[in-house]
């Protein structure tokens, strides 16, 4: 009785040791240092921590499209340039194909580990033969394409990224210009610019409302405001960094004492419904 | 100074012009070929000449020397084999077939005939004033030829003054879809993926192998310089601080953030955020305050009115609701003359610009997307 019940103590002891090893996590200081050796490690890629929020997963899933919408000069391509920011800096791959004349100081100022990243700021109309060929070769493609897209290229594309386990990023200005709308949808509503007024200042940062849904969302619709970007030239969340240090308040309220543009309310968004 | 990429150049006389039976090409393949097999990232840089970084080969061969006898034996070819810093002065150093010492590029330029630049109307103008080698081109004020011969003529200058190795028209852009055909491929189908050479001298990752096999292919597909690299210097704007070179190519290969001076606080540079669209040709403007009068800076830098309205290229008044500036640009030393202001700019739809004035013209320059 008493050699049966060690045995059965022991065993399970070593049972739950050895599950815990398995789900041990790398030690902090060395997670950050540490490269995957392959386009297939892990099936997430990381994103800036203002991001986080956005994904269901917390990072952008490998095999997945997302898209990310908003008119020229809300603050789309900031977002679309910063999803790329961690994972280049984690070592992984980056193409961008179609975004034309990036500034490539605004990328660094993202984040983005610019060894990493390659541009193909002009394909005409190659866009999606050169997305499809940059596909398998890199961890996230970021494409914009120049018009409302095709069901097929899109179906194509959407495929590829699926089987070579790579993360699509489409940046668009209307939601249905991607057929499928992706299984993640980023839009960029109202944006309003601070720290510049009438010959004073300077662009400081771009309070954003960026509304999340799609497939992916599990039904949810989240929103939240960010600034894309902020003083420093980083994304970060509104209630992190205020423009005047305001203090940390919820993370969709209307930054204090500016008194915004009313976009802060629960219906803004309608494109992306 | 600029250190520039010391660069190994084959250059072949024979090859130079495609001839009645088009077989120079298909020899320069198997030229291309042959030192490839050598060395890694030969790049062809148009017809009978080609290009390769000379660090890594030199440390593997010991020394520059070893590398070009490696080169010229693999090579059934005739062929001439130099050793520059800098694209331009190696294709001559390959001309002469010697190694320049790194760091002497301009004395080894001085001597040159200005024709050398391939700018006949240039080289006969300079000629005309009694300018007739690069070194005394040189040696003029970078400000008086920027001033009166232009843009291109300054590159030039950069270029005899050792400071710069790419010249416009160095480089045949059409080499690599040329070469693909002499290869019997046909130039629109990607179809063999193009060799790679995995950390010759190194050792690369096999994410990194996979991401230049899908990069290369993309460039066989829209061409070399279709697939870049940023790089970011120090710079007082936008447009200094960023460059952007091929992929693969051998200034590329030195990575992709340029370390020097970036983050410098250069006076004059515009507080970040930079804007994520740089305009590389930018859109005539026109703004005018509440009266209807163009918007003028004044000699001491100021706008004499407040901002109220823009059109871009001749397209409906947008009201501007937010202004900064004008900041005004310091140029580069040599183009000290131009007097600029730059001005932020947002307007009633929330969208920002960065734009210029300039001898009374604005232009907008960049977007904050």
């Amino acid at each position: 009785m008493f050699a049966f019940d060690a045995q059965k103590g022991t065993s399970s002891g070593s049972g739950r040791s050895g599950s815990r090893s398995r789900s041990r996590e790398l030690p902090v200081g060395l997670a950050d240092r540490v490269r995957p050796t392959t386009p297939v490690a892990g099936r997430t890629l990381p994103v800036p921590a203002p991001l986080v929020p956005l994904f269901p997963d917390g990072a952008l899933r490998r095999g997945t499209t997302t898209t990310v919408v908003g008119q020229p000069g809300h603050g789309a391509t900031t977002l679309a340039l910063a999803l790329l920011a961690t994972a280049s800096q984690a070592g992984s791959w980056c193409a961008a194909v179609g975004l034309p004349d990036p500034g490539i100081a605004a990328a660094a100022e993202l984040g983005i580990d610019l060894r990493r990243v390659v541009f193909v700021p002009h394909p005409g109309r190659g866009w999606a033969e050169a997305a499809g060929d940059l596909l398998p070769g890199v961890d996230v493609v970021l494409v914009r394409p120049p018009g409302r897209v095709n069901g097929t290229v899109a179906r194509h594309l959407t495929a590829r990224a699926r089987d070579r386990q790579t993360a699509l990023v489409v940046l668009i200005e209307r939601i249905g210009e991607w057929p499928q709308g992706g299984d993640l949808a980023l839009s960029v509503g109202d944006v309003e610019w601070q720290g510049i007024g009438h010959g004073h200042g300077h662009l400081q940062g771009r309070r954003a409302e960026v509304v999340v849904s799609g497939r992916r969302s599990a039904g949810r619709v989240t929103e939240c405001t960010l600034w894309l970007p902020a003083g420093s030239g980083v994304v970060a969340g509104v209630e992190t960094v205020g423009a005047g240090a305001a203090g940390a308040t919820g993370a969709t309220t209307t930054a204090q004492g500016e008194g915004g543009p009313g976009g802060a309310g629960p219906e803004s968004g309608p494109e992306a419904a | 100074m600029v250190e520039l990429e010391r660069l190994v150049v084959i250059w072949c006389p024979l090859l130079q012009q495609e001839g009645p039976r088009g077989e120079e090409a298909r020899r320069f393949v198997q030229v291309v070929a042959r030192a490839g097999e050598t060395c890694p990232w030969v790049h062809p840089i148009r017809l009978g000449v080609c290009a390769l970084p000379a660090r890594g080969p030199s440390r593997f061969f010991g020394g520059e020397e070893m590398v070009v006898r490696h080169l010229v034996e693999a090579i059934d070819e005739e062929a001439h084999v130099g050793v520059a810093d800098g694209l331009f002065a190696a294709v001559l150093a390959a001309r002469s077939q010697l190694i320049v010492p790194s760091g002497e590029v301009d004395q080894f330029l001085a001597p040159w005939s200005v024709a050398v630049l391939a700018r006949p109307e240039l080289a006969v103008t300079l000629q005309r004033l009694g300018v007739t080698t690069l070194g005394q081109f040189a040696a003029l004020p970078a400000a008086h030829v920027s001033d009166r011969f232009g843009a291109d003529a300054a590159a030039c200058h950069r270029v005899a003054r050792g400071e710069s190795g790419e010249l416009a028209g160095l480089r045949d852009r059409g080499i690599d879809r040329r070469l693909r055909v002499a290869r019997g491929e046909d130039p629109d189908l990607g179809a063999e993926p193009p060799p790679y050479q995995p950390g010759f001298f190194g050792g690369a990752s096999a994410a990194e192998q996979r991401a230049a096999v899908s990069f290369a292919r993309v460039q066989e597909r829209l061409g070399v310089d279709a697939v870049l690299v940023g790089r970011l210097r120090g710079g007082r704007d936008p447009f200094e601080q960023a460059s952007w070179v091929p992929w693969g190519s051998p200034e590329a290969e030195r990575g992709g953030v340029g370390g020097s001076g970036v983050g410098a606080p250069w006076p004059g540079r515009l507080p970040p955020p930079s804007p994520t669209r740089v305009l590389e040709v930018p859109q005539r403007a026109e703004m005018l305050d509440a009266m209807g009068h163009a918007l003028v800076v004044s000699g001491r830098g100021l706008l004499d009115a407040a901002v109220d309205r823009l059109s871009i290229e001749g397209g409906p008044w947008q009201n501007v609701v937010a202004w900064a500036g004008p900041w005004p640009v310091t140029e580069r030393w040599w183009s000290v003359r131009r007097r600029r202001a730059r001005l932020q700019v947002v307007m009633s739809d929330g969208t920002a610009r960065l734009l210029c004035n300039e001898r009374a013209q604005w232009w907008v320059e960049a977007l904050y997307d």
